[in-house]
């Protein structure tokens, strides 16, 4: 039995999860250095549970407190925005309906000009988009599979 | 904290009581505090990082399942996060500790000696892997049972006891370190 092979069990036999050979209480009758060793570790089983714990300042509660009213108020802040662009669009899709209602029943009357200018515009954007399709179409598989994946996460790393 | 009544705890915060959750802080802070201060090593950041353990608990309240016990989930948000914790965040460790002489058993001033032990464990801790001083921060000082620190860790408790056991020869060979200079204490055959 060697200095290494005790050393290497100390802290084992100390906490009770090992118990000495006859080797090694042999060699532990003769070595100072083992003996030190074991009384230095007895030291350190004694003063580790006695060591001073930091404790929190008066205020810790309260600030915790306070950040999360500020996260709430973020989060209410970016469900109004939310909130507010889907009535904008509403509105639009709205004041567009009516708008076509009444074109297509002939209280407005919008020049044939015009009309014809709307579907070149509408063709040539088409025309440009089409070729890059399947680029966007990949793009916005990947992004969505990336925030589900993110999201999953997250949901993970929370739950229990 | 008994069972139902963290189960009513919870059950409140998740509601949206405020009050539930400032007694959940104020239930847990001292465990969270304890256990941040210990892990990183720049005590200045300890505060901020306990609070965003809280804000990180909150988030994740309508998500905890009570399978494990809800201070086992706390210490696994904490290890968490100061496993984040950038490591040049790091402040340099105190150097003075460098001067002093290896621990002696036995000295002739026994009393000296031990408290001298214990101011120099202090720091020893702080120059352990962050992966053991949470361990021991969880362990020894706040009084985690092996089995709690296993499921937070998702160890086996053989592999945590190990990590202790690894984690305390660590410390003993910081405290064992001669002071530079000092003469090599005669050590017997190995």
């Amino acid at each position: 039995m060697t200095c290494d092979q005790i050393n290497l069990r100390i802290d084992a036999v100390l906490d009770g999860d090992e118990a000495w050979t006859s080797d090694a209480r042999a060699h532990l009758d003769t070595c100072s250095r083992c003996q030190s060793r074991v009384a230095l570790a007895q030291g350190i089983n004694r003063w580790l549970p006695q060591l001073p714990v930091d404790t929190p300042p008066a205020t810790f509660t309260s600030g915790v407190m306070a950040r999360v009213r500020r996260e709430r108020w973020r989060a209410e802040q970016a469900l109004d925005a939310g909130f507010n662009v889907a009535i904008a669009a509403g509105l639009l899709l709205i004041v567009a309906g009516v708008a076509g209602l009444a074109w297509s029943s002939g209280l407005i009357v919008v020049g044939a000009d015009v009309v014809a200018l709307m579907r070149e515009a509408i063709a040539v954007t088409g025309a440009e988009i089409a070729p890059q399709l399947p680029t966007y179409s990949v793009a916005a598989l990947l992004l969505t599979m990336g925030l589900g994946v993110w999201w999953w996460t997250e949901h993970a790393n929370f739950e229990r | 904290m008994s069972d139902t009544a963290e189960r009513d705890l919870i059950a409140r915060c998740r509601q949206g009581e405020d009050g539930a959750f400032r007694e959940l802080v104020d239930q847990y802070k001292g465990l969270v505090f304890a256990l941040v201060a210990r892990t990183i090593r720049d005590p200045s950041r300890a505060e901020d990082l306990a609070q965003e353990v809280f804000l990180k608990i909150h988030r994740g309240l309508p998500y905890f399942r009570g399978d494990a016990r809800l201070s086992t989930w706390i210490y696994r948000i904490v290890v968490n996060l100061c496993a984040s914790e950038r490591p040049s965040r790091d402040v340099p460790l105190d150097a003075g500790d460098e001067e002093r002489p290896a621990w002696e058993p036995g000295g002739p001033d026994r009393a000296y000696g031990d408290v001298e032990l214990r101011d120099r464990l202090d720091k020893a801790i702080r120059r352990l892997p962050a992966h053991y001083r949470v361990l021991v921060a969880g362990h020894y000082l706040r009084g985690m049972k092996y089995e709690d620190l296993a499921e937070a860790l998702h160890l086996p408790m053989g592999t945590v006891k190990t990590h202790l056991h690894r984690a305390k020869r660590l410390l003993r060979e910081m405290l064992e370190e001669p002071r530079p200079g000092s003469e090599q204490r005669t050590a017997n055959s190995e």
